[in-house]
């Protein structure tokens, strides 16, 4: 049943938590959102612990950015002090705390996605009248990120097997060596998309105008009741914000 | 015991799928060993877990008496030289230079050293038009050329090819084949090789993969 969601009332979904996720600036807001969003996904059955499985080197980098915004935010009463140098500040801390929030409310919009199958959710988006084109490349982007990640990975071994110990290098070599990790990485994914814009031409991509499909995505009355309650959750969600808190 | 490489027991699998069953080998320094089988019969597994890339389901390999299990990356490196079947997975400068004098810059060599002995490489496999041009867009046997000479600067103990002379002409090929033979007794050579004649031409001895398993080890 849930299963059997249309791909559009999910992309409604997740533009809607989304969009809070970016407008709302208040923490209780924010955390009202998230635990809209892990309720939605756990009913959706999304897997959030895969999701977090895949995407562990990059959550490093958003542990980062978390402290650094909260360090450097100077505004507010001072939490932490060594000596006389304040380290961390209500404001700073709440700032941390807010973008901390956003990033997950992404995480688990994406994972929401990621439950769709890839045929659905293009014929959703063309059936929500974007160009077959746009919706097209928006599913091989999605089909190419854990190759991406392979690269990566596959670089980094590469570097590694030279003898390099990265662990072991000052931080600027360190960054430095990042770079290489990338390179790579980018210069190959033009070369692929290069070779596959044109493996895609010589099998007549938009040869004619008019595509058609034989899958057709139709709503049910689950699907109804799914975008009815998704409007009235969002409705609450920005009555709260401008009236209670 | 001058054994350097030594798999014992060793089992693997790649998403639940069993690609290498029982695989037991010592591999010694003074020999050229081939490994021969079908596509998809475990070669480039069986070398990608001796150096580390791929972690076994259960067995060991030891590299100069040393399990792997306790060795990082950069160590394996250090020791062996593996080389991808794909040059495009272990090439990532952005120029020939560079490629080749990565991994010295990074371990301190004095700049005059590096100079030189990217040189020499440069030489031996012909590059040395390409000094500074981009890798991405070199053709698929100057890529293997590349790789092949970024790998030796590194000055390893052990070899493991994973299909050299695809991609090379000829002419490269039998470069190839004579640097090797200028190699054989300094360094241990393990070649994975779907040629014959390249095969049958340098090795001591030649293991036949069949379905994951040894089906056959004979001298050569
Ligand atoms: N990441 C992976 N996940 C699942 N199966 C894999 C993976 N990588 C390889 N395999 C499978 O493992 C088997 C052995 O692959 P391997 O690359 O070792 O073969 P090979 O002997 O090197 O073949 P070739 O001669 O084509 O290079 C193949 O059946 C392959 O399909
Ligand atoms: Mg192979």
């Amino acid at each position: 049943m849930i299963k059997k969601i249309d791909p559009r009332v999910k992309l409604l979904i997740v533009m809607c938590i989304s969009s809070l996720g970016l407008a709302f600036t208040r923490m209780p807001m924010l955390l009202a959102v998230f635990l809209t969003g892990m309720l939605l996904s756990q009913v959706l059955k999304a897997d959030l612990f895969m999701l977090i499985k895949r995407i562990r080197i990059i959550l490093y980098l958003f542990a980062v950015l978390v402290i650094i915004q909260s360090i450097f935010v100077r505004s507010g009463d001072s939490l932490i002090n060594i000596g006389s140098i304040t380290i961390l500040t209500t404001e700073g801390l709440s700032r941390g705390l807010a973008y901390l929030m956003r990033v997950l409310i992404i995480l688990i919009s994406g994972a929401i996605i990621a439950t769709c199958d890839m045929r659905g959710l293009i014929q959703g988006l063309v059936q929500m009248k974007l160009p077959y084109d746009f919706a097209f490349m928006t599913s091989i982007g999605i089909k190419f990120l854990p190759l991406l990640m392979e690269e990566l990975k596959d670089t980094l071994t590469a570097i590694q097997l030279r003898g390099i110990d990265i662990k072991s290098l000052p931080l600027k070599e360190r960054t430095e060596i990042i770079s290489y990790i990338f390179t790579p990485v980018f210069a190959g994914a033009l070369t692929k998309a290069k070779k596959l814009s044109l493996s895609v031409e010589c099998r007549g991509f938009r040869a004619f105008d008019k595509r058609t499909s034989i899958l057709i995505l139709k709503f049910s009355p689950v699907d109804y009741l799914a975008i009815t309650l998704t409007f009235l959750l969002t409705a609450t969600l920005i009555a709260a914000n401008q009236y209670f808190i | 015991m001058n054994e350097f490489i030594r798999i014992e027991k060793l089992f693997c699998s790649l998403n639940k799928v069993q690609v290498l069953r029982n695989i037991n080998i010592s591999l010694n320094k003074s020999e050229f060993v081939s490994i021969i089988g079908p596509n998809g019969s475990g070669k480039t597994t069986l070398g990608k877990v001796v150096s580390g890339i791929i972690k076994q389901d259960s067995g060991d390999v030891f590299i100069d008496d040393k399990n792997i299990k306790d060795m990082s990356l950069p160590e394996i490196g250090r020791k062996i030289g593996y080389l991808f079947q794909n040059p495009d997975r272990q090439i990532f400068a952005p120029t020939v230079y560079e490629e080749l004098s990565f991994a010295m810059k990074y371990k301190k060599t004095a700049t005059d050293i590096i100079e030189k002995r990217v040189n020499e490489i440069l030489n031996i496999f012909e590059l040395s038009h390409l000094r500074d041009a981009s890798t991405y867009s070199l053709s698929q046997g100057e890529k293997q050329r590349l790789a092949l000479g970024a790998m030796l600067l590194n000055d390893p103990e052990y070899l493991i090819l994973d299909e050299p002379t695809t991609g090379l002409d000829p002419k490269r090929k039998y470069e190839l084949s004579k640097l090797l033979d200028s190699m054989v007794n300094r360094v241990g050579i393990l070649l994975i090789s779907h040629d014959k004649a390249f095969v049958l031409k340098h090795s001591h001895r030649i293991i036949e993969l069949y379905d994951g398993s040894i089906i056959n080890d004979k001298k050569n």
